[in-house]
């Protein structure tokens, strides 16, 4: 697949009012193919809009380079950019009417009158704006300016698209009805989406491949479902869902956990972290090789969908655990043990200090 | 007790600041043509004495030579005015723009600099521009008027637009630029817009400060160049007469006319 955007080895450092440096990007490369849609997940503060601002030409960077087919951005000014950005505090232009916002990038472009109306008609339908061309941007809720925001952003039919955290001022019915038209929108056109957002589920769901970041580095990029199983560091593991991190020690064919329990684990000896996700413990006894946890619950938690055990044992303190609404719960203080099976175990390479 | 002399304190403050205004006003219609602090009846004589219409108060009582003059002095007034308040608005807000956008080696100095022409004394501008005039051998007119006035009058449209780009948003500009426009779209559609009412502002206030000027403009405008502030300045060398109460009205009405359509324009922009 052709790389669409390429970051190679970007650093950033910003001078702090106090007199410092602080680094905001530490050697970022990524690349994105061409209609990919990658997340950038990571905790605030981490450079996730630092990152975007670079990508969009809003910021120089001390070194390295940003690629856009097959082209160095470096001196090119951002309005000459083929990359169109939904603004984390949205930047709608308030002395226009939401129309002229949504059409300026055509009106920019010089396209003529009644395409551009057009097109900003169907922009409103898109996000569910429909008919309110005419309001004036102070008379819109802060998630009606988000979707404005959005809808500006798409109508110039970028080639690249950065969206800093687009949904954030959603409630969930919203939220989740536009990740999918946003999804959908993507595929249709093959643009590339830059997508930051705080919400793992919304990472999870919609990401192509989600790139963990965290003071100024990548983590790990990965598909959703191979960053959620297979974590590269413990910061991926811890930041990115719920988790049970077990310290285990390998003697190259086996692993040993703390209260003597082993499983197979045919790699170089020393130390690591067993990850075992909440969802992966139950009440069922597994087949064959199997890991289990006896202790006291000193929790329940309902979420709707499932229950939230917690599970105090005396070998691993808390241990975390999943089940489905419908099974049934045993009471706060029962003692109770839970399996889970000891194939295909993910081992991390790092143990907590 | 605190809350009494409050209002005590404010009352007072009113009445010193807008009783002499009002009873200028108030003159301005007394019949009375022999002592104007006693009224006498309500007339618009004085109206029409200065728009040169005839009237029944006989010519000695009167020092509006000729209204003739009268329209020419206005004339002046509005021609540097308008001049003025343009030039300033023009320098003033690309001053602005430069010392809010551009970081540069003493800013902080330039900024400060630029603000001296409001405290500096009228007269020492006065001299300081007439000794230069004279120096580089302009001959005074209307346009050293002109010249003169804009030197300080940018430093209050420097002021007004400072003010309101420092609450402007620069991000929109951003996004300006992120949808595809040139820097020079993104300033007319955007920013332009966005500092609009301070540049109307100051804009307004530079035609009012430059229609008002006296002390400077005495120093800069030659005989041949007479503006309405020191034609009545004239009047007033040969006595307080009932006109000039009228006189004044007429203005105190135009700044009020001025201010309020600025108000409304301003209003209008924000909604
Ligand atoms: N112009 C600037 N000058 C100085 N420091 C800056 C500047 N912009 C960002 N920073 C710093 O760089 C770091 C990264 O900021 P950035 O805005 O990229 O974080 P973020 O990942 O987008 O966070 P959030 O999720 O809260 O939006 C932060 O520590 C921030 O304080
Ligand atoms: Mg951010």
């Amino acid at each position: 697949m052709p790389s669409h955007l390429e970051i190679i080895n970007a650093r950033k450092a910003f001078r702090t009012p106090e007199g410092g440096r602080l680094i905001a990007l530490d050697g970022i490369s990524l690349r994105l193919a061409t209609a990919e849609f990658v997340t950038l997940l990571g905790p605030s503060g981490c450079g996730k809009t630092t990152l975007l601002r670079t990508i969009s030409g809003f910021e120089t960077l001390d070194d390295g380079d940003v690629v856009i087919d097959g082209i160095a951005m470096t001196q090119t000014p951002a309005h000459r950019r083929p990359v169109n950005t939904v603004f984390q505090r949205y930047a709608l232009f308030d002395h226009m009417n939401v129309a002229r916002n949504v059409g300026y990038a055509l009106e920019i472009a010089g396209r003529d009158k009644r395409e551009i109306r057009t097109r900003v008609g169907e922009m409103l339908e898109l996000v569910g704006l429909t008919g309110m061309e005419k309001r004036s941007i102070s008379q819109l809720s802060g998630g009606q300016q988000q979707r404005v925001a959005l809808a500006r952003a798409l109508a110039g039919k970028p080639k690249l698209l950065l969206l800093d955290e687009p949904l954030s001022a959603l409630d969930k019915n919203l939220r989740q009805k536009m990740q999918h038209e946003l999804k959908t929108i993507q595929r249709e056109l093959g643009i590339g989406f830059v997508f930051v957002t705080h919400d793992q589920e919304e990472a999870l769901t919609m990401s192509d491949r989600i790139a963990v970041l965290a003071h100024g580095q990548i983590q790990q990029v990965e598909p959703p479902s191979v960053l959620y199983q297979r974590p590269a560091n413990l910061f991926t593991a811890d930041f990115l869902g719920e988790s049970n991190l077990l310290r285990a020690t390998l003697d190259g064919s086996q692993a040993r956990l703390s209260d003597g329990q082993t499983f197979d684990a045919p790699r170089a000896a020393g130390e690591a972290t067993l990850l075992l996700r909440p969802e992966s413990l139950g009440f069922a006894v597994p087949e064959g090789p199997k890991l289990s946890f006896t202790g006291r619950i000193r929790e329940t938690y309902y979420s709707g969908k499932d229950h939230q055990i917690e599970l105090e044992t005396l070998a691993f303190g808390t241990i975390r655990a999943v089940i489905r609404a419908n099974g049934t719960v045993p009471e706060i203080g029962r003692e109770v043990t839970l399996h889970a099976s000891a194939t295909g175990l993910h081992l991390i390479d790092e143990v907590a200090p | 007790m605190l809350r009494r002399l409050l209002t005590v304190y404010g009352l007072m403050f009113f009445v010193f600041v807008y009783a002499p205004i009002f009873l200028m006003v108030v003159y301005s219609f007394n019949a009375n043509t022999l002592n104007m602090m006693i009224w006498s009846g309500f007339t618009l004589d004085w109206y029409r004495q200065i728009f040169g219409f005839e009237t029944s108060i006989t010519d000695s009582t009167t020092y509006v030579d000729s209204s003739a003059q009268l329209y020419a002095a206005i004339r002046t007034s509005l021609t540097v005015a308008f001049s003025t308040s343009i030039l300033s608005t023009v320098f003033g807000t690309a001053l602005a723009l430069a010392v809010a956008r551009y970081r540069f080696r003493l800013a902080g100095i330039y900024r400060t600099l630029l603000m001296v022409p409001m405290i500096m004394p009228d007269i020492v501008l006065g001299i300081a521009l007439l000794i230069f005039f004279i120096s580089i051998g302009m001959n005074l007119s209307i346009m050293t008027i002109i010249i003169g006035q804009s030197t300080f009058l940018i430093s209050y449209v420097f002021v007004t637009v400072s003010a309101r780009l420092a609450e402007f948003d620069t991000s929109v500009e951003e996004a300006s630029a992120d949808l595809g426009a040139t820097p020079a779209q993104t300033f007319r559609k955007v920013t332009l817009p966005g500092i609009a009412p301070g540049i109307l502002g100051g804009w307004l206030l530079a035609f009012i400060i430059s229609m008002d000027d006296l002390v400077i403009t005495y120093f800069i405008a030659g005989t041949g160049n007479t503006t309405l502030p020191i034609h009545i300045w004239g009047m007033l060398r040969r006595g307080i007469k009932p006109e000039i109460n009228a006189i004044a009205t007429l203005m105190l009405l135009f700044t009020l006319v001025i201010a309020g359509v600025g108000l409304y324009l301003r209003s209008r922009r924000q909604k």
